[in-house]
């Protein structure tokens, strides 16, 4: 074991949390979104829950990891106690499961990249079955996953170090390319007169507005763009410098990626209000029929030329390809960090994740490839696996949720057993449900002090909301979804329960066996209080200790030196 | 893995074409229903009368949706309640129970009708028959399987036909065959271009698979491929449109002793042809209904062939395969198959005289009244069943029986015939009208269409007398090739025949006018504008065209003369990486307005242009699905354009404006200084944060 590991600076840890909220969702997703919830409508909605949802729940997620500063696994067994270890184990399968079909798909990108780059893309050719070819050459699809996963194995091999660099980067670049794209698609639009997607952008049906849908579509959009409650935040926070600030950066983060939104969906919606005939029509499509199949065509009839459409295809991909593959980095490095706190060398944890990554990815590169009614292809095994593990992420976040609730708790039931709080709801209230907030944010680091408004988005809000999403998920998925109890139909909701349940109930299981190793915290010389957790259910666990630390009976984790100064001790 | 159903006749060569599951769906290729169960709901096995009676009071009792409402559109019942009936005679339950065991003919009422689609519970109920759902605008169609005991199939198709509606209704644009195509393939000739196989899908396949069901008859109807891919919101439509009285199992008596006693569960390797007629107990000494002192079946002369035993032209020879003596059962003789029941000695209208007015339509006595006063006939528990279902349904009060069209399934010969059965060298007034239809159910089947008589000569058969009497078209399905046939062929001739009873449901509202408009040609001369020539205008309601037959005898009420229309939007959660999803909206009506300009019609003959302004909203972007349903000014209803349960679909692009410009920009504002400013704002207090972090960064440390 070596000595801890940190960002070198803030700027690094805001790349860094910001190439893992943009992704493809905000490229890929938020377009869609906007066209089929009535434009600016959307908008509405969709920042609200910025505020209301993603934000608190990042700040939540940064202050647990700095003062955990560990995993997930670690910071639900330090911050729940030991039985709760495997909702750290569940954050980190969910994040880790969506890798082995995201690196796959960000694969995709990269290959987009490289064919616009090489003008396969322009010429008219027909993207239907460049697209279908595509997915239809499984070694063609394995190699650019193998590409994601390699450069996304070096960009974490060396620690948040290499994250960081990777991060901004790449993330610098995604700004420029952004900003060009966007540019040339202004140009486009404007060049019939008139900034049709702009104008559809930013106009509000208030019809649609007052659809709960509108609504429902907003929150969901932003929990997932922003990665909140998916453990991200957590796993980076581990790295933070010592004094490092939460809740600003928290806002940083947060309202890059929607920036990072607004730039790509203004892009893709103004490239495609130029060209075609029906733009709703396309926009309202999948996502990946958007980016794979509209947008190629679409940026081949760009104005100024051949140069111009050349320059737009790669660069857009090449835009698409550095948010996939920060997201992939977070992802990734979200398992890693769990081994890694258990004693597992970060290399053989690296080697470990990444063939995991490809392996269990290889099923998505080929397995069930159809064509759809209008003759497209897509990967059904693949679209399963985002249908099983996708809403998988808001359980990552009630167990977040969970946490701070029950903290809020036994704060409050030690100051009623001292008498110095009252009991019941009241009670609660006023010392159990500010006590998190007191203790891990309002620390003193911060250039932002927190008030009640987080509380109540941490305890009422999310909920409330939290509900509402379960709710209409699978009271529309049973609703609408033929044969939905059929566990052998693969977009039913069955097969979902089942698999859930399976792993929900092996981590349950086996959660003795994860809390039997020591945990080692990525604590940075100096943090003193910033790193005291004994208030926490953890605080008297005998196997959590900082990396460094020798236990008896796992000498083994332990390099030479560190045995040496255990000895000396 | 395929069943061995599929044959293989070509042994020299090797197969050219497709295998079944290089088209299909492994379900359908082996002739697997979507409905599941057993072997017997997969008709693999035959039902006995109690799964029958399960599976229907299963059914029944099933819950149905449509358009996301729950509608009950099947009713049990068994037998009638009674009461008076239209003779004067007071009925009970006990009336209509089989004479040896006690079974009533179970039947199901079937309708989703109502204005709000109330179904069965719906509408009035009727006391005498037990069901309610009875809607007087609606139109009934009777429905009658295994009057004779031994002819399986007879029943077998009429419960296809059920699981049928059971599993489709309220559903549409199911890929039935698993070959990426919907609704390809209907029942029958439908589009009348000669061909049963639309899509061609049976002729795609190897040689040795286009006789799947080994009748000789390559890519005919029964062989995988063909009609296989019906469009099932025609199913829901005719439901919702029609009363359906099915009666699978008319002589549960009879049926139970072929196959409890007379040939047992393996018929197909019975001895003698099997058992036919009902249970009567005729008696040695031919008196009857003296139980039988043995309380055993006599199975020389007792039952009752339950065909020959309704009234109209009942016994009477006329070179019929009647008795010679009418009423009498050959004492210690062979068994007679037909016997059609005792005489009537009664003196029915009581004016001191018997038989003196036999039923035939005539005034015989020339009393001033019709058929008053019967020889015989309509003795029996099940064919009284019968007469008062018929006579007692009269939702509309009129005095006249509610069923115009009426359907009996028998077996075998690969027949469908009309009426008449009791003359030979005789035509009705609707001849040319019953071949009509006759010929159009011989088209979905490959049988051969004939008058009754012509196969031989009957008296008392169910069909003379609905037509006979209470001016029914009815058919008779001759089903098969064997009285108990083999159980490898029940799937294959049931899906045969299984778009026969949609077809008389669909005709049942008046199938003489539509024989009529038929016949003329006018139905198909008339068109619906296509998806291809519709023009959408930039802004207001989508016109949509219709080209109508000046002899066409269309009405102008909007209930019958109307486009039905629905949108089909992407949904608004759409899946990331699957195919695009769409969300189907509930069909609407806009009924149609004449225009005074004339169009050409399909026979290049001028017709009527009439129009219905579609309110499809400006700023919807999808699809519009539409068809028409035409009514007549004498109630028939509906003439379905472009087919039966199919319709249109054009896409439709946005039509509205984008939005407005400066409320647009103050978004731009809104949001852009929301995001981009508090981010910058975010960025600076960062930037002064870092550089006064020794002051702040002291606070922990």
């Amino acid at each position: 074991m070596g000595k801890s590991d940190e960002f070198s600076s803030r700027w690094g840890l805001i790349f860094a949390t910001i190439g893992a909220a943009i992704g493809t969702g905000n490229i890929w997703r938020f377009p869609r979104m906007v066209g089929a919830n009535g434009g600016g409508t959307f908008l509405i909605p969709w920042l609200f829950f910025l505020f209301i949802w993603s934000i608190p729940l990042v700040i939540a997620e940064f202050a647990l990891g700095k003062r955990s500063r560990t995993g997930t696994v670690g910071t639900f067994r330090i911050f729940g106690g030991k039985n709760l270890a495997w909702m750290g184990m569940w954050t980190a399968w969910i994040s880790c499961a969506i890798g082995f079909y995201y690196a796959v798909v960000a694969g995709w990108c990269m290959n987009y990249f490289q064919l616009g780059f090489r003008g396969g893309l322009s010429g008219g050719v027909d993207t239907v079955e460049v697209w279908n070819n595509f997915l239809n050459t499984t070694e063609l699809v394995i190699l650019f996953q193998s590409l994601v996963i390699v450069i996304t194995l070096f960009a974490i091999w060396g620690g948040a170090k290499m994250i960081e660099k990777a991060n901004t980067v790449m993330m610098l670049s995604l700004f420029a390319l952004l900003f060009l794209a966007l540019f040339l698609a202004l140009w486009m639009d404007l060049s019939d007169g008139s900034l049709d997607g702009a104008l559809f952008m930013f106009s509000v049906d208030f019809e649609i507005l007052m659809q709960p849908e509108t609504w429902i579509n907003g929150l969901s959009q932003s929990a997932w763009s922003c990665s909140a409650g998916m453990g991200m935040a957590i796993t980076y926070a581990v790295y933070m410098r010592k004094d490092e600030d939460t809740t600003l950066n928290a806002f940083t983060m947060g309202l890059a990626n929607n920036s990072i939104s607004i730039i790509a969906g203004l892009t893709v919606l103004s490239a495609i209000f130029a060209v075609q005939d029906d733009p709703l029509a396309t926009v309202t499509g999948g996502s990946s029929a958007i980016t794979f199949l509209a947008l190629p065509e679409v940026f081949a009839q760009a104005p100024g030329g051949s140069i111009t459409q050349w320059v737009m295809m790669w660069a857009f991909f090449l835009a698409l390809t550095f948010a996939a593959l920060t997201s992939m980095i977070s992802t990734v490095e979200l398992c890693v960090r769990n081994f890694v706190d258990h004693g597992f060398e970060r290399n053989k944890a690296v080697a470990m994740t990444g063939a995991a990554i490809f392996v269990f990815g290889l099923p998505s590169t080929f397995v069930w490839i159809h064509l759809d009614a209008d003759g497209v292809a897509f990967p059904e095994f693949l679209e399963v696996q985002d249908h099983i593990w996708g809403y998988g992420l808001m359980f990552s976040g009630l167990f977040i949720a969970y946490t701070i609730w029950k903290f809020g708790f036994k704060i409050w039931r030690e100051k009623v057993d001292a008498g110095e709080a009252e009991s019941g709801l009241a009670g609660y209230i006023r010392h159990g449900v500010p006590a998190f907030r007191d203790e891990f944010i309002n620390t003193g680091d911060n250039d932002l002090w927190i008030g009640r408004w987080w509380d109540f988005c941490i305890f009422i809000a999310f909920p409330v909301l939290f509900t509402v999403l379960i709710v209409s998920y699978f009271g529309d998925m049973i609703a609408n979804t033929p044969d939905v109890w059929n566990p052998g139909n693969p977009r039913g909701l069955t097969i979902i329960l089942l698999f859930w349940g399976v792993v929900g109930g092996l981590f349950v299981a086996f959660n003795h066996v994860f809390v039997s190793r020591p945990l080692y915290r990525n604590v940075p010389e100096g943090a003193g209080a910033g790193a005291d957790i004994s208030m926490l259910p953890g605080g008297d666990d005998d196997l959590v200790g900082v990396v460094g630390d020798v236990f008896e009976g796992w000498e083994h984790h332990a390099s030479a030196e560190d045995l040496m100064d255990a000895e000396l001790a | 893995m395929l069943t061995g159903s599929i044959t293989t006749n070509a042994q020299d060569d090797p197969p050219e074409g497709l295998a079944p599951e290089d088209l299909w769906s492994e379900d359908y290729a082996n002739h697997v229903y979507p409905w599941g169960g057993n072997d017997r709901i997969q008709f693999k096995q035959y039902h006995d009368y109690f799964t029958m009676k399960d599976r229907m009071m299963e059914l029944a009792e099933q819950s149905y949706e449509y358009q996301d409402q729950s509608i009950n559109i099947m009713s049990f019942h068994e037998g009638l309640n009674g009461g008076t009936n239209a003779r004067g005679v007071d009925m009970t339950l006990n009336s209509y129970e089989g004479h040896f065991y006690s079974h009533a003919s179970p039947w199901l009422k079937i309708t989703g009708g109502g204005e709000e689609l109330n179904g069965v519970d719906g509408g009035e109920c009727n006391d005498f028959v037990g069901d309610c759902g009875n809607y007087a605008e609606i139109p009934d169609v009777q429905m009658i399987g295994n009057f004779h005991a031994r002819e399986w199939m007879s029943y077998e198709v009429p419960m296809m036909f059920l699981e049928t509606i059971a599993h489709y209704y309220g559903t549409a644009g199911i890929d039935n065959d698993g070959d990426g195509l919907i609704d390809e393939d209907t029942w029958g000739d439908s589009d009348g271009d000669g061909q049963l196989d639309d899509d061609g899908d049976c002729l795609s396949l190897a040689s040795n698979f286009q006789d799947s069901n080994g009748d000789g008859i390559p890519c005919g109807p029964g062989d995988l491929g063909v009609d296989e891919d019906f469009p099932e919101q025609q199913i829901t439509d005719l439901v919702n449109t029609r009363e359906i009285y099915l009666v699978p199992m008319l002589n549960v008596d009879g049926n139970r002793y072929d196959r409890e006693v007379f040939c047992g569960e393996d018929a197909w390797n019975c001895e003698s042809a099997g058992w036919r007629k009902n249970l009567r107990d005729n008696g040695v000494e031919g008196v009857t209904p003296i139980p039988d002192t043995q309380e055993e079946i006599d199975e020389s002369c007792d039952g009752v062939d339950l065909n020959r035993n309704f009234q109209y032209e009942w016994g009477a020879p006329l070179g019929a395969t009647g008795p010679l003596f009418p009423g009498m059962c050959y004492a210690g003789g062979p068994n007679n198959d037909v016997y059609n029941g005792p005489v009537d000695d009664t003196d029915n209208d009581g004016d001191g005289q018997i038989n003196e007015d036999h039923v035939d339509g005539n005034d015989d006595d020339a009393d001033g009244q019709t058929d008053e006063d019967w020889w015989g006939g309509n003795s029996e528990p099940e064919t009284l069943f019968v007469q008062d279902l018929t006579e007692m349904n009269d939702d509309d009060n009129n005095g006249a029986s509610d069923f115009a069209a009426t359907l009996s399934w028998h077996s075998f010969s690969e027949l469908v015939l009309y009426p008449w059965g009791h003359c030979t060298g005789c035509e009705t007034p609707d001849h040319e009208q019953l071949i009509y239809h006759g010929n159009k159910m011989a088209e979905m089947t490959l049988y051969e269409n004939m008058q009754s008589s012509d196969l031989y000569p009957t008296t008392g058969d169910y069909c003379d007398w609905q037509y006979g009497v209470h001016d029914s078209y009815c058919y008779t399905m001759e089903i098969g090739t064997a009285f108990h046939q083999h159980p490898d062929d029940i799937d294959h001739i049931a899906v045969r025949n299984l778009g026969i009873p949609f077809y008389i449901a669909e005709v049942g509202d008046n199938p003489r006018e539509r024989a009529n408009i038929g016949i003329q040609e006018v139905e198909k001369t008339q068109w619906i504008v296509s998806a291809d020539d519709l023009v959408i205008p930039e802004s207001g309601p989508i016109p949509i065209t219709m080209c109508i037959d000046p002899n066409f005898p269309f009405t102008n009420d909007d209930n019958y003369t109307h486009v039905m229309w629905r949108t089909v939007k992407p949904t608004r959660q759409q899946s990331d990486f699957g195919p695009k999803e769409w969300v189907t909206e509930d069909w609407k009506m806009t009924g149609f307005q004449e225009t005074g300009e004339n169009c050409t019609l399909s026979n290049n003959e001028t017709g009527d242009l009439i129009v219905a302004n579609v309110p499809v909203p400006e700023d919807f972007s999808g699809k519009l699905h539409y068809k028409s349903m035409l009514g007549t000014r004498s109630g028939t209803f509906p003439f379905s354009y472009p087919a039966p349960g199919i319709y249109e679909e054009i896409n439709i692009a946005y039509r509205a404006p984008f939005g407005n410009p400066i409320l647009a920009f103050m978004l731009f504002l809104i949001v852009a200084g929301t995001v981009w400013g508090s981010l910058g704002i975010a960025i600076q207090k960062m930037n002064e944060s870092d550089q006064d972090e020794p002051s702040i960064v002291g606070a922990t440390d």
